[in-house]
């Protein structure tokens, strides 16, 4: 393997695991902030159990977020020195930020939320149950305007990068994401509650509370984010637009390919089914647009065409099914409630939660594999990036080291994820 | 504005220094201080709830050496690629011995994840020591600023001093920790050991600092710079004082004084690089890439941010102390 492949491979394995966690962190901050308000408004005590509850899990995907995330800083020094040599002093800023202003606030006040229930006046925790979120939220805007910057470079003023065009449209996706991901852990784990006919009142609360936030936001996750993301990416990366669809002779009234299969040395789509005119419609709101395909540009600037292909198919038709899943439980849920006895459909709750964990990725796929052959779009290719002075051999030995140190932590946090959950949700608070 | 960078970088990782620093050596000294299972246990939790938090301080410290002194970045870390990987890893296996231990009910396995744990932070500790001991003595580089030492350079007798000494501070620092908080036994008996290591810390000290002087020239370094290891010495004998005194809380803080000005001769003695070259005389300067007013901005945000981290952790910790004391 060449180094850029190392590279690169070091670089996807680290990262997509990472990313597991903060789509925890992002996805259930906001319950815990809400049962912590509910128990507090209300003196619901269940919602205070069910806050200790979510606040332990999160307490999990937190732990294991540092632990992983602190790699992908190292990576940018260990793996990527030209590019950091060359880009840091844009880059390093909303990182640096990040953990100002970000992973502090996150830290110190989900040690109130763990150690401090006891100990700290009610609106004091639910104020910091809300700044848990905050900052589990600003995370995410620092960590995709460094990524935005990466895809349309601007800057390189504090001010411009933060209002980096494409980060905006891009960051309200990625965190509509993250909260269907949320609101399937929490109808899952409800769904499984019913199914196993224990702690039935939280297992309807958590059922009712994670199929609505599922639906609310698997719906703004296609629009308008969905849709106002891929806009940004026709206006400023229409090769990845193309490779994304599978388009590679430039279309008037271009279709969309629902499915179907690349195939690249013929440059055509194997089996496709299309909807007639509808990505001439999707990408400029015109059913005759011009939508240019791969052809119209160099193949040295195409990239991985197939991987962006299905990584973009596969989220958008799990967004889809999970949208559709999500309206149906809603519907039964109003439906006298027929959601809680509906088992089937509870067994479908349960099992679809891996499935925004994968849209989740896909979609980070799409944007950095359709990114090559680029590290900085437009001006600095991704070969151009890696450290000059470090062996290939080097980073396949510490791609195998990550790998067993990834695969503990894997175990470890699903050990410990499935123990609280099988400990149950009604367990008063933390110990 | 390079200046006041290299003051900010400096003071964010002494403030980890100081922070992880004691659940590093809480790590390393609980083996010497922890007869019984339960102490073993109640040093762990000692330092369970702060240990993620503390590391942030590194991931900040990170991201501001990033952004300021990208080259140095790039270098050092590309440089000592597989050193750096090994400290990651480390700093990850320690998160994990952490966490994994108290889900065991098997006392064979605890042992393991305490021996596992107290072992990779004691490792951690020397290599960081190592990496600063390599730091102050300069590393060899290339016209780019490329590190083209080997491993082997990395391993040399001053670097392996510095390493010790860190060692050895660090478990006393860890030792005061839970001389403070912990209760009875385990607290009485990391307080006894302290003077002890009062003493070994000063030798490794006295050597370290004479080899420092004896490596270097000294002609031209500030006044003020003299200052620090007489500071570094009343940080210690107030340790030994305080600890005598039975005031953990007081010889604690001796030791951050201590740590704090024994980190600032080693920033001095680096300045006005950011990484020196091996031999002096060159090196990757802190002057860095970003233009002024850039910097400025940059500057002014991440103060400000860090201003508010500090404040409301007092609140933090207020809340709970003031909790504690009305019970």
């Amino acid at each position: 393997m060449d180094l850029v492949s190392a590279d690169r491979l070091q670089f996807a394995f680290t990262i997509m695991f990472h990313y597991l966690f903060p789509i925890g962190t992002m996805g259930l901050a906001p319950f815990v902030a809400w049962y912590a308000f509910r128990a507090w408004r209300d003196r619901d005590e269940e919602a205070g159990r069910i806050a200790s509850f979510w606040t332990k899990i999160f307490g999990i995907n937190f732990a294991a977020g540092v632990v992983t995330g602190i790699p992908m800083e190292f990576a940018f020094g260990t793996n990527w020195a030209a590019f950091s040599a060359r880009n840091g002093a844009v880059i390093g800023q909303p990182l640096a930020l990040e953990g100002i202003y970000a992973f502090f606030l996150e830290s110190v006040f989900l040690g109130v939320l763990l150690h401090g229930k006891k100990r700290v006046a009610p609106q004091f925790y639910v104020l910091s149950a809300a700044l848990v979120c905050l900052g589990s939220w600003l995370s995410g805007y620092f960590i995709v305007v460094t990524d935005a910057w990466m895809q349309h470079p601007v800057g390189p003023s504090l001010a411009a990068l933060l209002a980096n065009p494409f980060a905006l449209w891009q960051y309200f996706h990625v965190l509509t994401g993250a909260l269907v991901a949320g609101g399937f852990i929490v109808g899952g784990v409800g769904a499984y509650y019913l199914l196993a006919r224990r702690d039935e009142s939280i297992g309807r609360r958590f059922v009712r509370a994670g199929a609505i936030t599922a639906l609310i936001f698997s719906t703004l996750a296609i629009f308008p984010t969905g849709d106002r993301n891929s806009a940004d990416v026709t206006k400023y990366q229409p090769i990845k637009l193309a490779a994304m669809e599978g388009l590679f002779d430039s279309t008037r009234g271009a279709p969309l390919a629902i499915v179907g299969m690349p195939d690249v040395p013929s440059r055509r789509l194997i089996d496709p089914v299309f909807a007639p005119s509808a990505l001439s419609f999707l990408a400029y709101g015109n059913f005759n647009a011009n939508v240019d395909g791969l052809k119209a540009y160099a193949t040295q600037l195409w990239p991985p065409v197939e991987l962006t292909y299905y990584a973009y198919h596969v989220m958008v038709g799990l967004g889809t099914i999970l949208a559709a899943l999500a309206a149906l439980s809603v519907l039964l849920l109003v439906w006298r409630g027929r959601l809680y006895r509906a088992r089937w459909l509870l067994w479908l709750l349960l099992l679809a939660m891996p499935f925004p964990y994968i849209a989740n990725e896909a979609g980070w796929v799409v944007t950095e594999v359709g990114r090559q052959p680029w590290i900085v779009y437009g001006l600095m290719r991704t070969s151009q990036g890696v450290s000059p002075n470090v062996p290939a051999g080097e980073t396949i030995f510490t791609i195998i080291g990550f790998a067993g140190m990834y695969f503990l932590i894997g175990v470890l946090f699903l050990l410990l994820t499935l123990r609280e959950i099988g400990l149950g949700a009604d367990r008063g608070v933390i110990r | 504005m390079s200046l006041a960078g290299f003051i900010l970088l400096g003071a964010m990782l002494t403030v980890y220094v100081l922070l992880d620093g004691y659940d590093l050596g809480t790590a390393a000294i609980s083996p010497l201080v922890a007869k019984t299972a339960q102490e073993r246990a109640d040093a762990m939790r000692s330092i369970g709830p702060f240990w993620n938090g503390n590391e942030v301080w590194l991931i900040a410290a990170g991201g501001t050496l990033f952004a300021l002194f990208p080259k140095a970045y790039a270098s050092s870390f590309s440089g000592f690629y597989l050193p750096f990987t090994i400290v990651l890893w480390l700093l990850m296996f320690r998160g994990l011995a952490m966490e994994l231990r108290n889900h065991f009910t098997s006392n064979l396995w605890r042992d393991f994840w305490d021996v596992a744990f107290s072992g990779a932070s004691t490792l951690l500790i020397l290599l960081l020591g190592v990496a600063l001991g390599n730091l102050v003595r300069g590393v060899p580089l290339d016209p780019n600023g490329y590190f083209v030492g080997t491993f082997g350079f990395l391993l040399n007798p001053y670097a392996l001093l510095v390493g010790l000494l860190a060692v050895a501070s660090l478990a006393l620092h860890g030792a005061l920790w839970l001389a403070m908080t912990a209760r009875a036994e385990l607290a009485r008996r990391s307080l006894a050991v302290a003077p002890l290591g009062v003493a070994i810390v000063a030798a490794l000290y006295v050597a370290a600092t004479a080899y420092t002087f004896a490596m270097h020239d000294v002609d031209g370094i500030a006044w003020w710079v003299g200052l620090l290891p007489l500071i570094s010495l009343g940080g210690l004998a107030g340790v030994f004082v305080a600890a005598r005194l039975a005031r953990p809380g007081a010889a604690f803080a001796c030791s951050s004084l201590f740590l704090a000005s024994l980190l600032s001769a080693a920033a001095a003695s680096i300045y006005p690089f950011i990484v020196p070259s091996f031999p002096r005389g060159g090196g990757i300067s802190a002057a860095g890439a970003m233009p002024g007013d850039a910097r400025v901005l940059i500057f002014a945000v991440a103060i400000a941010g860090l201003i508010a981290v500090i404040a409301y952790s007092i609140v933090v910790a207020r809340s709970f102390t003031r909790d504690a004391q009305n019970r």
